[in-house]
């Protein structure tokens, strides 16, 4: 994971800073930076979103396929995710150098959708034992800058939102095989309802308090953060701690009390501006990556 | 401007994919119209009038252009085609839908938009800014081309207000369909359907037949009873073919009975197998080569190919209860075992329609419009027709294209495409041939003709690179009289090692003129070079593209001249007489291989200079001279072929003859032993050797005929590429290997080996396709087809100048021999017209003979009378035109007498004198 070598000294401003609620960009211990979403920038994908957030950017991609839904579950459709660190976001990642974080990742990702109430995945089913959507989810880190994680579920929520899936027909005949019609009016396609798909809050424990949205330089500065997924009604659907450093149960309720706090306000705000965005129809100007 | 294109695809294994594609919108097209300032000069090719004046229409008389849709362009091509029809734009939209759902119509389209005089003018709309169109919600794919075609009709007629007021011009929106005709109206496009626009051109009522007449579907079902029943939709057909409830299979109309067809599946899995369809409901509207989906009728319900000859001849179409008489007919009692599996058709998975050739049966009712046509070729239905020109076409041969086949109608609706000409004329005839065995014969279109080097056309240098310069060397040609293409040139010198060097040389450029090796002129030439010794072993062989200058082009006669009168000594004469010499020993080492020397009595037809008409029929003469050309031409193929499969093992076009089964030669051998001669068919070697022992003193003339008899047991010799095949041998010329490379004016293969042996020599670069050896192979496939479509309208060219021949020639009475022996007739050669023909001996409505066919021998007894094979017997020959359309050399026994059968030379017969007066009471 990229990192910033900070010397003694500005470890100790950016804490006493923190224990003031008063950090180094200006912001309270429980405010995101600004975060800039896009969706609909890759057009041969079924749905996708780039996101930014501070120096962090983040591309999502995902894409519907054709496929046998898995034996245990016969009438679901399923999600796929992978994650691709580029060379790109920091030298560290060249040849398989991000292999390691790309998968923590996304194994992160498969738990926090592992849940029947974050995606229907029923819906995804067109036929069930025989054909149903995969979700290939890819996640591309384009630059890191901090708070990876909460970037990267934004960019998925983001694109799930953005995501077509075309309308398919299962006719069957009296012999009883079946044949797939598609329909060939391409806006003649599906949505997901996203209203219960999750975002991950990190909280860094840095000194005494704990932040959100943490810098590169305020994670250095933290010993140990922890990952809360939250859904908009502020339910948490899991946890996990990462850093070397401990959290004594006090600090950790105390972070979950935060951690829903802030995500309803965030998935709050993530859904009015995706909103506005649809609003603007499909003649809206697109920023892309020369913007 | 960049836009992408988006669309859904569903992949060969089920899946859906997205597709998106760069799409570029330009401001920089014209609309097509000379003198237009806004997009002045911005198009290339042909484009529309600045002042179209024609045709004068009452619906729009004002100047105007064209905008067809789609279904007018694909339906009504026809009409497009007439030259009354100009000044019409093609949008790109309607050429794209065009060219998925029919090529043919796509190519013809081409066509017409190349064509200078049409001024058609294909405006890409689809890239244009102003014209593009994105597809909406809720829209599919056809709404949205409709929508982009009303789209571009609107714009062009405010562009071309905007580029003259006062010449108001307009462009005419052409389309059967109510709805966008309507929408059309709406948004203030003059908008008008096919029908209305053609019938409104009072100056060309001949286009009005010419028109396809499409029943709209709503209105189908309400006149007259349903005969047919419905065919089932594609998606059924395919899961039906999937699941094995239904089989596809070619239709295969049968000659004799309209109302009785096989079908052909073609399956993967279980062989080959035929089911038979009778009766018209369960034909179900399939017309000869459609690719059908059928049904299998329950066992009890089978029946067996019925032996009744039977020829749709009702003119009263709707009579549909006659017809199930006829069919009861058919299904005569028979034993269990004849029964064959019986089906019936339900539906139609390909077309195969063309425009079919024949004559019109003009209909009884005077004034009515609707005539019956009757296609030349007895498997394809009649054909119901509207002309108003019926008297006018009455006794020609026209074109007809099918437009539809409705449930309720006995016959399928077609419209008028072309008149032929006279029936019996020369050309008429040679060109339905032409069209009936696909041979396609129109002139070569401008793009080829581009190709074409400019006239005078003379070498230069670049041509000299590569080339080796043997101008300097005594060249000749050998050729028939009257040749234009000549191909290939010989030359033989002494070299100064006492071996002999000798050249073979073709042209390689492409054209009637240039590639000829006319005399004293300086010709491109591909040549194989050998060094020979005396005894005509090959030393050395070379092959290099040359420049060469024949110094003579001799005919077969004076070549033979040259070298058998001792007073001429030049080059030329030594040089013939060279490989004169070296032919000799080529021939007697090929034969001695075990080479096939088989005669087919070739005939040629002494032309009358006026008219064309054939005067005289003559055997072919065979000299010294075309058995040396032909030694060297084999020479040289087998050298090249050797070459190209040494150097391209995989992909090397070549030529093979297979050996035929023994089973083949069981007539030939049946009928030697009759004249107690002995034929072995165990190797080429001894058929060669048995069949030039077997002479007889007293029938000189046997030999040939064995011969002739040796040439219909062998195999058809095909094309193949070497790497798809594993058996090269050329039975018939003993050769392990053979290809075609002397005559690349004529044949298309010679090309490809020639390319294949310039890559080989490093003279030339090669190309994908060349390479690839399923392409190749497909070529092959293709090459092989038209080869024998060819030699089928060859025979057919033959028969029909034949019977031009005797027409002119009267009835006359000659000496034949008995080829064949069949069941109820003798097949019989005149050798001196190398005529073969067929006397049948039973005929309708005469008592029929005590006739005996032994198959052992195999002989036929009429009454008292013999026939054995090779029997001499003479005949009268006679132009048989009860059928206009199937004019037929009809031969009649002479000798030996047998009484009630054979007819006395001198009296004319009253049976076949009857239809020749009927035919010239037509011709008046």
């Amino acid at each position: 994971m990229a990192s910033v070598a900070l010397s003694e000294a500005e470890k100790v401003y950016i804490v006493h800073g923190v224990q003031e609620d008063l950090r180094v960009d200006g912001r309270g211990c429980e405010d995101y930076r600004c975060v800039e979403v896009e969706t609909d920038v890759v057009s041969n994908t079924s749905g996708s979103a780039r996101v930014k957030l501070g120096h962090t950017d983040i591309l999502v991609g995902v894409k519907a396929e054709m496929g046998t839904p898995k034996l245990e579950k016969p009438n679901e459709g399923y999600l796929e995710f992978f994650v691709d660190c580029s060379a790109n976001a920091t030298p560290e990642f060249e040849g398989r150098g991000g292999d390691d974080l790309g998968t923590e990742i996304a194994n992160t990702l498969y738990r926090i959708f592992n849940n029947k109430s974050s995606i229907d995945l029923k819906s995804l089913c067109i036929s069930p034992r025989e054909h149903c959507w995969i979700l290939y989810v890819d996640v591309l880190l384009l630059e890191c800058g901090g708070n990876l994680f909460d970037t990267i579920c934004i960019a998925v929520k983001a694109a799930l939102f953005n995501t077509r899936i075309p309308r398919v027909r299962v006719l069957e005949d009296e012999e009883g095989s079946k044949d797939i019609e598609l329909s060939d009016d391409p806006y003649d396609c599906i949505r997901l309802s996203v209203e219960n798909v999750p975002c991950i809050v990190t909280l860094c424990k840095i000194g005494y308090r704990h932040v959100v949205d943490a810098t590169l330089q305020e994670e250095a500065c933290s010993l140990a953060s922890l990952l809360v997924s939250v859904t908009s009604k502020g339910v948490v659907t899991c946890m996990r701690k990462v850093g070397k450093g401990s959290l004594d149960p006090e600090s950790i309720f105390e972070m979950m009390e935060t951690g829903k706090r802030v995500g309803k306000v965030l998935h709050a705000s993530l859904q009015s501006v995706l909103h506005k965005e649809e609003s603007l129809g499909p003649k809206r100007q697109k920023v892309g990556f020369l913007g | 401007m960049l836009k992408s294109k988006t669309f859904l695809k569903k992949t060969r294994a089920g899946g859906v994919m997205k597709i998106v594609r760069e799409h570029y919108l330009r401001d920089d097209i014209g609309c097509g119209a000379p003198g237009c300032a806004a997009c002045g000069g911005a198009h290339e090719g042909p484009v529309l009038e600045p002042q179209p004046l024609d045709p004068a229409s009452s619906l729009c008389p004002r100047p105007h252009y064209l905008l067809p849709d789609t279904n007018v362009l694909l339906h009504q091509i026809d009409v497009l085609e007439d030259p009354a029809i100009r000044n019409v734009i093609v949008l790109q939209t309607v050429l794209q839908e065009v060219r998925n759902r029919s090529a043919p119509v796509y190519k013809r389209i081409r066509d017409v938009t190349n064509n200078q005089e049409k001024h058609f003018y294909t405006f890409t709309n689809e890239h244009h800014r102003e014209t593009y169109v994105e597809q909406e919600q809720g829209e599919n794919a056809n709404d949205r081309n409709d929508r982009a075609i009303r789209v571009a009709a609107k714009w062009y007629n405010e562009h071309l207000k905007k580029m003259s007021a006062e010449n108001h011009l307009q462009v005419i929106f052409i389309t059967n369909d109510r709805k966008n005709k309507e929408k059309a109206i709406e948004e203030g496009i003059p908008a008008f359907t096919c029908e209305e626009y053609v019938k409104s051109l009072t100056a060309n009522p001949e286009l009005i037949d010419r028109l396809a007449c499409l029943s709209e579907e709503g209105n189908e079902i309400e006149n007259g009873r349903i005969i047919f029943s419905e065919h089932l939709p594609l998606s059924k057909l395919q899961q039906g073919i999937k699941s094995g409830t239904y089989l596809q299979g070619t239709f295969r109309a049968s000659r004799e009975n309209y109302l009785e067809a096989t079908v052909w599946v073609h399956g993967d899995t279980e062989e080959d197998k035929e089911i038979i369809l009778q009766g018209l409901k369960n034909l179900n509207r399939a017309v000869h080569e459609d690719i059908v989906a059928v049904e299998l009728l329950p066992k009890n319900q089978w029946v067996a190919p019925s032996s009744v000859v039977l020829h749709d001849e009702g003119q009263n179409e709707d009579d549909v209860e006659k017809e199930e008489e006829r069919e009861r007919i058919l299904k005569t009692a028979v034993s269990e075992k004849m029964l064959k599996p019986t089906g019936r058709v339900v539906g139609i998975i390909k077309r195969n329609w063309r425009p079919y050739c024949g004559m019109l049966s003009k209909s009884d009712i005077k004034e009515s419009r609707r005539h019956l046509f009757t296609p030349a070729d007895r498997r394809i239905p009649r054909i119901r027709i509207e002309t108003r020109q019926a008297s006018a076409l009455e006794g020609r041969r026209i074109i007809v294209a099918i437009d539809g086949w409705p449930r309720n109608s006995r016959y399928p609706n077609g419209h008028f495409v072309k008149n032929l000409g006279e029936v019996g004329e020369k050309e008429t005839e040679t060109e339905v041939l032409l069209l009936e065995h696909d041979v396609p014969h129109q002139p070569f279109s401008q793009a080829v003709l581009s190709f074409l080097p400019k006239m005078p056309w003379s070498i230069t240098e670049k041509d000299m690179k590569n080339r080796e310069d043997l101008r300097h060397l005594c060249v000749c040609s050998v050729d028939p009289p009257g040749c234009t293409d000549i191909d290939d040139a010989l030359h033989c010198r002494e070299l100064e090692n006492g071996n002999l060097e000798r050249i073979d040389m073709v042209p390689e450029l492409l054209s009637s003129n240039l590639c000829s090796l006319r005399c004293n002129v300086d010709r491109l030439a591909f040549s194989c070079i050998w060094e020979m010794n005396h005894d005509a072993e090959i030393l050395k062989v070379r092959f290099t593209k040359s420049v060469i200058n024949s110094k003579a082009s001799l005919t077969y006669a004076e070549a033979q001249m040259r070298i058998d009168s001792a007073a001429m000594n030049d080059d030329i004469t030594t040089s013939l007489r060279g490989l004169n010499k070296l032919a000799k020993i080529l021939k007697k080492r090929r034969i001695e291989k075990g080479a096939l020397t088989l005669s087919s009595p070739e005939v040629r037809f002494h032309m009358d200079s006026e008219t064309h008409d054939p005067i005289d029929l003559q055997t072919k003469e065979l000299r010294e001279t075309n058995s040396m050309v032909e030694e060297f031409m084999l020479l040289a193929n087998i050298s090249v072929a050797k070459k190209i499969h040494e150097e391209f093992s995989e992909h090397a076009l070549l030529r093979k003859h297979p050996a035929p089964p023994p089973s083949n030669y069981e007539i030939l051998v049946k009928a030697a032993k009759s004249k107690n001669l002995e034929i072995k068919t165990d190797t080429a070697k001894s058929l060669a050797d048995s069949l030039d022992r077997a002479d007889s003193p007293t029938f000189p003339y046997l030999n040939t005929l064995l011969r002739i008899l040796a040439t219909r047991c062998m195999m058809q010799a095909v094309y193949f590429c070497s790497g798809m095949d594993n058996d090269f041998h050329h039975y018939g010329l003993a050769s392990p290997i053979y290809t075609h490379f002397t005559s690349p004016i004529r044949r298309y293969a010679d090309i490809i080996v020639h390319r294949l042996l310039a890559v080989a020599i490093g003279a030339d670069c090669t190309y994908p396709e060349l390479t690839d050896k399923h392409k190749l192979a497909d070529l092959c496939k293709n090459l092989n087809f038209r080869h024998k479509m060819a030699q089928y309208a060859q025979r057919a060219s033959v028969a029909f100048h034949t019977q031009l021949f005797f027409k002119s020639k009267g009835i006359v009475s000659e000496e034949a021999y008995i080829l064949f022996v069949r069941k109820n007739a003798i097949v019989v050669l005149i050798p001196k017209y190398g005529l073969e023909g067929t006397v049948f001996f039973e005929e309708k409505d005469k008592p029929k003979p005590k006739l005996i066919y032994d198959d052992e021998v195999p002989s036929l007894k009429i009454e008292d009378t013999v026939f054995h094979i090779f029997d001499k017997v003479k005949v009268k020959i006679m132009l048989d035109s009860s059928n206009l359309q199937h004019q037929k050399i009809r031969m009649s026994l002479v000798e030996p007498q047998i009484p009630g059968i054979s007819i006395l030379a001198d009296t004319p017969n009253m049976d076949s004198d009857e239809p020749e007066r009927k035919k010239k009471k037509h011709e008046k």
